[in-house]
Order: C-alpha cells, then structure tokens, then sequence
C-alpha cells in the first residue's frame, strides 16, 4: 500500500493545498505529517486548520515546539546573528497569529509516531532540532534509526528530500585489558536500514521552487520523491503583506538551495 | 614531553581512597596530569572534606583538573542551578529521600565551585567525560554496541573517548569495518563508502580504580590504588 508522508508546511497554504491534491488524485488515504506546521509563512492558522481538518497524524516540528514552549533553541540555531533576527521575527509575529485553539493542538502533537517498522520524526529520534543530513557519517545516521528500534526512520527539519539505504555495514571492535589478555577481536554486522526524508512542502531548499513530499510503498520500499508546483507568488505577496521579512518571500521564490542553517549541523541543542 | 595521565572518577566524597591515589602517584613515574572525572560527591557522606582538598591541593599533591559528573549534575540541578531542571533522574530510580540526602552531603558554599566545573576536556585527540557527548549519564561499556560506541566518538570528533559513568575499567578499541550507503534525491543517486576509523572507547573506573594512560604509546594502565600487585613494570620506585 502506498502512503504519504509530508513536512515542513510552514505556514503556507496554496503549497499544502497543492500537495494534498495531488495525494488526493493518486488515491492515497494514509498521510503522515511530520510537523513544523508554522513558522516563515504567512498563514499558520490555515495551515493547522488544514491539518486538524483533515485529521492528519502529525509529529511535533521545532517551530511547533518553539510556539509552544518559546525559544528554546539556543543560537546555535541560526547561522548568523540576522537570520537569528528574522526567525525571532517570525516567531513572534506566528505567536500573535495563532489561535489558542491551533497553539493548544500544536502542544498536544506527539514527538514521534510509530507504525510497525516506520518511525516519523521530525528532526531525529534525538530531537526536533538535529539535522539528519543526507551525507552526515553513515555509522553516526544508522545508529539513530538502530538506536530508536526501527527500520525506517522518516525525517523532515532540512527541507531537502532524500532517501538514504545503509547496507552491507559492520564493525571490528577489540577489547585491550590488562587482566586477561584477550586479542581475539569481534565483528558486530550492521542490519540494513533506511532514511528517508520528506523534504518541505512549505518552504522547499532543494533547488526548486516546487513543494516537495514523498510516496512510500510499505510492501516494496520504494520510495519515490514527488515535486508539485504550486503558486508561490500568491505566497509571497501574502508574506510581504503580512509584515514578513521580504528574504523568506525571496527564498520562496528561489528554493534556497543553501539551507540557512548551524554551520554544525549535527550539533543537538541541549537547552 | 612525554605524557602519562592519571584518570579518576566516582570518589564520591571518599577523601580516603583519594588520599590513597594521590600516595600511588607519587611512587609512579612520569604522571603528567590527574583528570578527575566526575562524581567527586555522592549519597553515602559528607563531601566537604574532598571538595577543599581538591580545591586547595596539598604540596606535594599531583594538582587535579576536575569535571562534573551525574551526581554533581543532580545536585546542581536540585539547587536551582540547570534551569528548571530538577534532580529527575535521581528521584526517578531513588526516590525523593535520596535526593534530600544529597542536598545534604555538600555545603552550599561549595556549590559555586562545582557549578563552574566543565561538561569535560578534549585533550589532543581524546574527549575526557564523566558519560559521553550524548549525556552525563550515559552509561558506556565494553559491551555496549559498536555502533553507539561510533557515534559517541563521532560527535565530538575524537579518537579516543575517555568514560567513567558505568565505573567499569575496558579499553575497547574499533580495528576495521565499514558501510555502504546510497543517496537518492532529486538530482540523482551516489553511493558512498565508509571505513570504521581507528578509535577506542575507554572506562577508567571509580573509586579505588583508577587508570594510567601513557598517551605517547596509548596504552592504559587498569590500577587499583594500595594494592601492589598490580604495580609491577608500572615504573613504582
Ligand atoms: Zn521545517
Ligand atoms: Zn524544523
């Protein structure tokens, strides 16, 4: 059966309406969010009534977290003091929007879901900040989806999408101890495991000015990346009349193919 | 200059059993530091005693650079001091006595110091930490999976990582592997290929257990101090 899985909405309706017409006309039913309904863009209320309308599952993203406890990222967030300064900007002008209504749905959103062998997340299992990148250390990313018990491990939070298979792995380890001398060592072989991240429908950074989600097949998993043009000027002239700053219109316009984001992307905050 | 670090852990207010290592290590050769890893303080006595000790070392005492442990990490945090974190962890597996007799084995006028105290050191290539990157609890040993082993060392980028939060002593080095891994995104597949590097994990112990690491030959050195034993070729006088 093929299902769904979508991310990083952020607060842009005509791109999650474009999206989920095209699930809709493939005759997909199972959806699964993976959070950061707000946040950038100009209609968060929209957006969570979209999700909430439709009764979508969905995980907690870091701007759903953030709206809900307040900034707990620290810095190191933000790549620059400026684009600290936008997203601070963003934050608050998302917090006054926001219903109670929609701010009390997005505290009550689960960190993760699980069905079966599929994990969702919105980040890592770790937290909703940390990038999964799709070149980070192959070991360091296997053991995220080992470590949380799944086979695959669905990720949204770097608004690129990707699909990541890591196979054939193992480990020679040997024990140097100065009681008893054993040199002998051991081999510990990794189980295959698989990554796949569902890029952003409301804020694309992949090159593309398309949404992007993806298509898994829980019988075969395949996984098949889809792109979906929407109008994005309708977007940005929203952002601009909202009082946004004008560079998230621009990124928009542009997919962003360089993701503002931490210079050390694996860095988890621990505040 | 070569060095030889010694590396202690889990004292928990035992001003004894330091007394003991500080004796040790003024009849080994060559000891070019004292890493104290973490749970200077514990539950079962007052720790003021070792707290000045280290603060204000004896002549002739090999001069300690300490950390903070889990033990310091609840009692800080139960003095208000991470936040509005509480001492979870300890109230969680001890019950809410445990945590009051915490509070009382360390007098507040110590707490400053021990708040200052760093999460650890990387020296060189190696990461010295009461538990590891991930959390000062994390429990690592000999038989914990390669792959968390990997990862702990990964994220700090180090060679070696020195641990103490299981108490045991190992040395467990990773000698070779690798993995495969396929991107696919939308501009197309590639494939990458991964050795398992040449790093080690290694468990220093508490208490009495303590351990001697000459990093020239990275070689580590399981002691156990007052006992002589063990001591033979360790360059005793
Ligand atoms: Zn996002
Ligand atoms: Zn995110």
């Amino acid at each position: 059966m093929n299902h769904a899985i979508i991310s990083c909405l952020h607060a842009n309706l005509p791109a999650a309406e474009a999206v989920l017409n095209d699930i809709d006309r493939q005759g997909i039913d199972t959806i699964t969010c993976l959070g950061d309904l707000v946040g950038y863009g100009p209609q968060p209320n929209e957006v969570v009534e979209l999700i909430r309308k439709r009764d979508i599952p969905t995980c907690q993203g870091c701007w759903d977290e953030d709206i809900i406890d307040g900034l707990n990222a620290c810095e190191c967030s933000y790549p620059s003091q400026l684009a600290e300064r936008r997203g601070h900007l963003a934050h608050q002008w998302t917090d006054d929007q926001l219903t109670d209504e929609n701010k009390s749905f997005l505290a009550s959103l689960p960190t993760s879901l699980r069905r079966d062998r599929l994990l969702f997340v919105h980040g890592s299992p770790n937290s909703q900040h940390e990038y999964l990148l799709p070149d980070m250390d192959a070991f360091a990313a296997l053991e995220r989806v080992e470590t949380a018990g799944a086979d695959i491990l669905f990720c949204g939070h770097t608004h690129q999408p990707y699909v990541r298979e890591l196979r054939d792995g193992s480990i020679r380890v040997r024990l140097q101890n100065a009681d008893h001398d054993c040199d002998q060592g051991e081999e510990l072989t990794l189980p295959m495991r698989k990554i796949v991240n569902a890029g952003s429908v409301g804020e694309p950074r992949h090159g593309s000015t398309n949404a992007t989600y993806v298509i898994h097949n829980d019988a075969t998993d395949e996984v098949e990346i889809k792109e979906v043009p929407y109008d994005v000027g309708r977007t940005c002239q929203a952002i601009v009349e909202a009082g946004l700053p004008k560079v998230f219109a621009w990124r928009l316009s542009h997919g962003f193919e360089f993701a503002e984001q931490a210079e050390d992307a694996s860095h988890v905050c621990e505040r | 200059m070569i060095e030889r670090w010694a590396l202690v852990s889990g004292l928990r207010g035992d001003l004894e059993t330091y007394d003991l290592i500080q004796r040790d290590l003024k009849k080994t050769r060559g000891v070019t530091a004292l890493f104290v890893l973490g749970d200077l303080v514990g539950p079962e006595r007052n720790c003021d005693a070792l707290l000045d000790r280290l603060k204000n070392p004896h002549r002739g005492d090999l001069k300690p650079d300490c950390i903070y442990g889990w033990w310091e990490e609840q009692l800080l945090a139960e003095r208000g001091f991470r936040g509005e974190r509480k001492a979870d962890a300890l109230r969680l597996s001890q019950g809410e006595d445990a945590v009051n007799v915490l509070l009382n084995t360390v007098n507040p006028s110590n707490l400053n110091w021990l708040a200052s105290l760093q999460f650890g050191f990387i020296e060189l290539d190696c990461a010295l930490i009461h538990g590891s990157s991930s959390d000062v609890g994390d429990n690592l040993t000999s038989e914990t999976s390669p792959l968390i082993l990997l990862d702990r060392l990964t994220r700090l980028n180090v060679n070696r990582l020195f641990t103490a939060r299981s108490t045991k002593q190992f040395h467990l080095e990773l000698t070779g592997g690798g993995i495969n891994s396929q991107v696919k995104d939308l501009n197309g597949k590639r494939e990458q290929q991964q050795e398992v590097p040449k790093r080690s994990v290694i468990g220093i112990g508490a208490g009495l257990n303590y351990t001697l690491y000459d990093v020239g030959s990275d070689k580590t050195h399981f002691l156990t101090a007052g006992s002589q034993t063990k001591t033979k070729g360790m360059g005793f006088a």
